[in-house]
C-alpha cells in the first residue's frame, strides 16, 4: 500500500513538473504585413490594428489561456513581405518551421493570404485569415482556415446583386456593365455578382464584362468603352488604387454614369476622400463597412471607443481609418476568445474553439458566423450610397436591404 | 473606340516619353542602368503633392522646382557614386546592383516619412495658373478649369493634355541641349565614344555629371504628373515605373534619348489599343514589347540611325 501511495505521489509530482515545463512564457502569434508595395495601404491598417489589440492586452497582463488556466502575454512575430507573394511564402514558412509560432495569422487581402492558405494546410496549421475572402481558400476538405473580419467573396456582393434584382427594374436598370481586377478577391466578387444576376432571371442585360490586371491605374479608354455600351449601372470590383484611378478618370473625362458602384469608396472612405475628393464620390454606391456602422458588441470595444483608441495610436495621420483598421482588432478578439475556450494549443482544438464562437460572438465588425468551410457569413455589409451631409462632407446612406436602409437611393446620379 | 484609343495612346505615350528620356540620357552617356530612375519619379510626384497640398498652389510650379532639386541631387550623387563605379572592371553590371540598392533605400526612407497610403492631387488643381491668368486678362469664371479637353469630339482629361505638352517641351529642350549647346555637343561625343572623348581632352566627368543631373531632373518632372496619370502614388510606385521606362528606352533605342520619344508614343498607342480590345493582357505589354524588340531589332527602332550619325 505504501508503495502504491509513493508511486502515486511521484506520478503527481512528475506530472506537475512536466506541466510546469510545458507552460509557455508567452503566446507567439506569427503574421506578415506589407510596409511597401501595392498592398501596403490595405495591409498596414490591418497589422496596426492587430498590434493595437496585442498592446492593449499585454498592458492588461496578457490574454487568458484556458489550456494553461492563466494569463499569458502575447508576442507578435511579424515580418514584412513587401506585398510580394514569393517573399510572403518564404516568411510564412519561416513563421511555421523556424519561429514555431503558436498561432498563424495571414496578411491582409486575398493575394497575400493565398500563400498562407497553402502553407497552413501543408503544415496542418490553423490559419486565422483576416481579410482574405477569396472563394478558393474555403472548401470542405480544408479544415485549417477560417475568415475573421470580412464576408467571404462569394456572398459579399449579394446585397448589391439583390438591389439590382429587386429594385433595379423599378428604377429603370436594364443594362449593366461589370469591370473587375483579375485577382482572387475582386475576381470572385465579380463572378458571384454575375451569377446572382444571371440566376435570378431578372431582365437585366450585361452589356460590358471585362477584367483588367490588378496593377491597372489608368481607365480612361476603358471608361470610354463602357460609356459606348450605354449602361444604366456600372459595377467595378477593384482594390483601393484601382478605385481611386477609376473614379478620378470618370471625373476627368466628364462621363456621368447613372449608377456607379465601387468597393473601396466604402471600405476605405477616408483614403478615397483624400485622393478622389468629395465631389468625385458623391452619389457613388458602395458597401457600408463596419468602420462606419455601429454594431452592438458582446466582446471587445464598441466602434466609438475603438475609434478613439485608434486615433490616439495613429495621431500622425499616416494611416486612414476604414474597414481594414477594424479587421486586425477583430482578429485579435477572435483569437482572445478562442484561447479562452480552447483546452490546448493543438491546431484542431483551436479550430474547434474558433468555430464554437460562430453565432455567439458579436464584435464591432458585426455578428461572427462561419459556414462549415470557415467562410465568414455573418459580417455582411449593406449596400450604401455616399451623399453630402450638408456640412461639406459625405455620409453613408444605407439603401439595401430595406430592413436596415436609412434612405432611398439617388438614381440616376445627378 | 479605335480613334479614342489612338488619341489617348499618343497623349499617354508622349508622357511616357518623358518618363523614359532621363533614363536613356543617363545610359547613353555613362553606360550605367539607373534602376532607381522610377524612385526619382516617385519623389518628383511627392514634390508635386507637397506643392499642391502644403503651399496650395498649382502643381505646375513643382515642375521647375523638382527639376532644380533633382538636378542638384543628381550632380551630388554622381560625384559620390559614379566615378568609383566607372573605375570598376564591370561598371554596367555593378551599376545594376548599386542602383537597385539605392532604389530600395529611397523607397524605404520615403515609406518612413510619407507612409504607405496612396496620395494624389485634385485634377482641377493642375493648370489653375493658366485659368487664373485667363480670368485676369479676359474675365470669366475661375471654376471652369479641370474639365475634359475635346479632341475629335471626344473628351480627354485636361491633365493628360498638359502632361503631353510639357513632355513635348521637355523633349524639345533636350534636343536643343544636345544639338544646340556646347555642353550638348560634348555630351553627344561622350555618348558616341567615351574613351575617345576622354582622349581628346573632354572633361568626361563634368559632361556625365550634367547628364546624370538632367536625367534625374527629367524623371522628377515626369513624377510631377504621375498623380494625374496614374490616379495616385505611393513610395512603392518607382519599381513599376522603372520597368516601363526601360521597355520604352529599349524600344526607341538604348543610348539615343530622342529615340525614347518614338518608343514612348508607340508604347502608349499599343497600351491603349490592347486595353481596348484585350484589357486583361494590357500589363504584359512592356514585357512583350521588350522581348519582340530584342528579338527582331536589338538596337531599337532608331538604333541604326544613331550608328550612322
Amino acid at each position: 500500500m505504501l508503495r502504491v501511495i509513493i508511486a502515486a505521489l511521484a506520478g503527481v509530482t512528475l506530472t506537475a513538473q512536466a506541466y510546469a515545463a510545458e507552460v509557455p512564457t508567452e503566446i507567439k502569434i506569427g503574421t506578415l504585413y506589407a510596409s511597401s508595395g501595392r498592398f501596403a495601404s490595405i495591409s498596414m491598417p490591418v497589422y496596426t490594428s492587430l498590434k493595437l489589440w496585442a498592446d492593449l492586452k499585454n498592458a492588461d497582463g496578457g490574454v487568458y489561456v484556458k489550456a494553461f488556466d492563466k494569463k499569458l502575454p502575447v508576442k507578435l512575430v511579424a515580418y514584412d513581405d513587401q506585398s510580394n507573394t514569393a517573399t510572403a511564402s518564404t516568411l510564412y514558412n519561416q513563421l511555421v518551421t523556424q519561429d514555431k509560432v503558436d498561432l498563424l495569422v495571414a496578411d491582409s487581402g486575398s493575394v497575400l493570404t493565398a500563400p498562407a492558405a497553402t502553407i497552413a494546410r501543408d503544415h496542418k496549421m490553423f490559419l486565422f485569415d483576416q481579410t482574405g475572402t477569396g472563394a478558393s481558400f474555403f472548401s470542405k476538405d480544408n479544415p485549417y482556415i477560417a475568415l475573421m473580419a470580412d464576408p467571404v467573396s462569394t456572398i459579399w456582393p449579394k446585397p448589391v446583386a439583390d438591389f439590382v434584382i429587386h429594385d433595379g427594374p423599378a428604377l429603370g436598370i436594364k443594362k449593366i456593365a461589370i469591370l473587375y481586377s483579375t485577382n482572387e478577391f475582386t475576381g470572385t466578387q465579380a463572378n458571384a455578382f454575375r451569377k446572382f444576376i444571371k440566376d435570378s432571371g431578372v431582365p437585366v442585360e450585361i452589356v460590358y464584362d471585362q477584367g483588367v490586371p490588378t496593377e491597372t491605374t489608368n481607365y480612361t479608354v476603358i471608361i470610354n468603352n463602357i460609356n459606348n455600351t450605354h449602361p444604366d449601372a456600372v459595377f467595378t470590383f477593384g482594390y483601393a488604387p484601382n478605385d481611386i484611378a477609376f473614379l478620378r478618370n470618370v471625373a476627368d473625362v466628364g462621363v456621368k454614369f447613372k449608377m456607379l458602384f465601387v468597393i473601396y469608396a466604402g471600405l476605405e472612405k477616408e483614403l478615397l476622400e483624400k485622393n478622389v475628393g468629395d465631389k468625385g464620390l458623391e452619389h457613388v454606391f458602395t458597401y457600408v463597412p463596419a468602420s462606419d456602422l455601429e454594431y452592438p458588441v458582446n466582446f471587445g470595444m464598441n466602434l466609438p471607443t475603438y475609434k478613439a483608441a485608434w486615433d490616439k495610436k495613429n495621431s500622425d495621420g499616416k494611416l486612414e481609418f476604414g474597414l481594414n483598421a477594424v479587421a486586425g482588432y477583430t482578429t485579435g478578439l477572435v483569437i482572445e476568445k478562442a484561447l479562452s475556450v480552447a483546452t490546448s494549443l493543438d491546431q484542431m482544438e483551436l479550430r474547434r474553439a474558433v468555430f464554437s464562437l460562430s453565432g455567439n460572438l458579436k464584435t464591432l465588425c458585426g455578428p461572427f458566423a462561419l459556414d462549415e468551410t470557415g467562410g465568414q457569413t455573418g459580417e455582411l455589409t449593406p449596400l450604401g450610397q455616399l451623399e453630402p451631409d450638408g456640412h461639406g462632407h459625405l455620409k453613408f446612406v444605407s439603401v439595401y436591404p430595406h430592413d436596415t436602409a436609412t434612405g432611398k437611393p439617388v438614381y440616376p446620379r445627378p | 473606340m479605335l480613334v479614342y484609343a489612338l488619341v489617348a495612346g499618343v497623349l499617354f505615350g508622349l508622357y511616357f516619353s518623358l518618363v523614359g528620356i532621363g533614363l536613356n540620357l543617363v545610359f547613353g552617356v555613362m553606360r550605367i542602368v539607373n534602376l532607381a530612375h522610377g524612385d526619382f519619379l516617385m519623389l518628383g510626384a511627392f514634390v508635386a503633392v507637397g506643392v499642391a497640398t502644403l503651399a496650395g498652389i498649382d502643381p505646375l510650379f513643382a515642375v521647375p522646382l523638382a527639376f532644380v532639386i533633382f538636378l542638384i541631387v543628381g550632380l551630388l550623387l554622381y560625384w559620390v557614386l559614379v566615378p568609383r563605379l566607372q573605375g570598376s572592371t564591370n561598371p554596367e553590371m555593378l551599376s545594376i546592383i548599386l542602383f537597385f540598392g539605392l532604389s530600395q533605400v529611397i523607397e524605404a526612407v520615403a515609406t518612413i516619412f510619407l507612409g504607405t497610403s496612396e496620395r494624389s492631387i485634385p485634377s482641377r488643381a493642375l493648370g489653375t495658373v493658366f485659368s487664373t491668368i485667363k480670368v485676369k486678362l479676359f474675365g470669366g469664371s475661375p471654376e471652369s478649369g479641370g474639365g475634359p479637353v475635346e479632341i475629335f469630339g471626344q473628351g480627354f482629361p485636361a491633365s493628360w493634355v498638359i502632361a503631353a505638352i510639357t513632355s513635348l517641351v521637355a523633349i524639345g529642350l533636350v534636343y536643343v541641349y544636345l544639338y544646340q549647346t556646347r555642353l550638348g555637343t560634348l555630351t553627344r561625343a561622350v555618348m558616341s565614344r567615351r574613351d575617345e572623348a576622354f582622349s581628346t581632352g573632354i572633361d568626361v566627368d563634368r559632361v556625365s555629371a550634367a547628364a546624370f543631373g538632367i536625367g534625374l531632373g527629367l524623371a522628377s518632372i515626369a513624377g510631377v504628373f504621375a498623380p494625374f496619370m496614374f490616379g495616385s502614388v505611393t513610395p512603392a510606385f518607382g519599381a513599376d515605373a522603372t520597368v516601363t521606362s526601360f521597355a520604352i528606352v529599349v524600344l526607341g533605342s538604348l543610348g539615343n534619348p530622342l529615340g525614347t520619344a518614338l518608343g514612348g508614343v508607340i508604347y502608349g498607342i499599343c497600351y491603349m489599343v490592347v486595353q481596348t480590345y484585350l484589357s486583361s493582357w494590357a500589363d504584359l505589354l512592356p514585357y512583350v514589347l521588350l522581348i519582340f524588340i530584342l528579338l527582331l531589332r536589338p538596337s531599337g527602332l532608331l538604333g541604326r540611325r544613331v550608328r550612322v550619325a
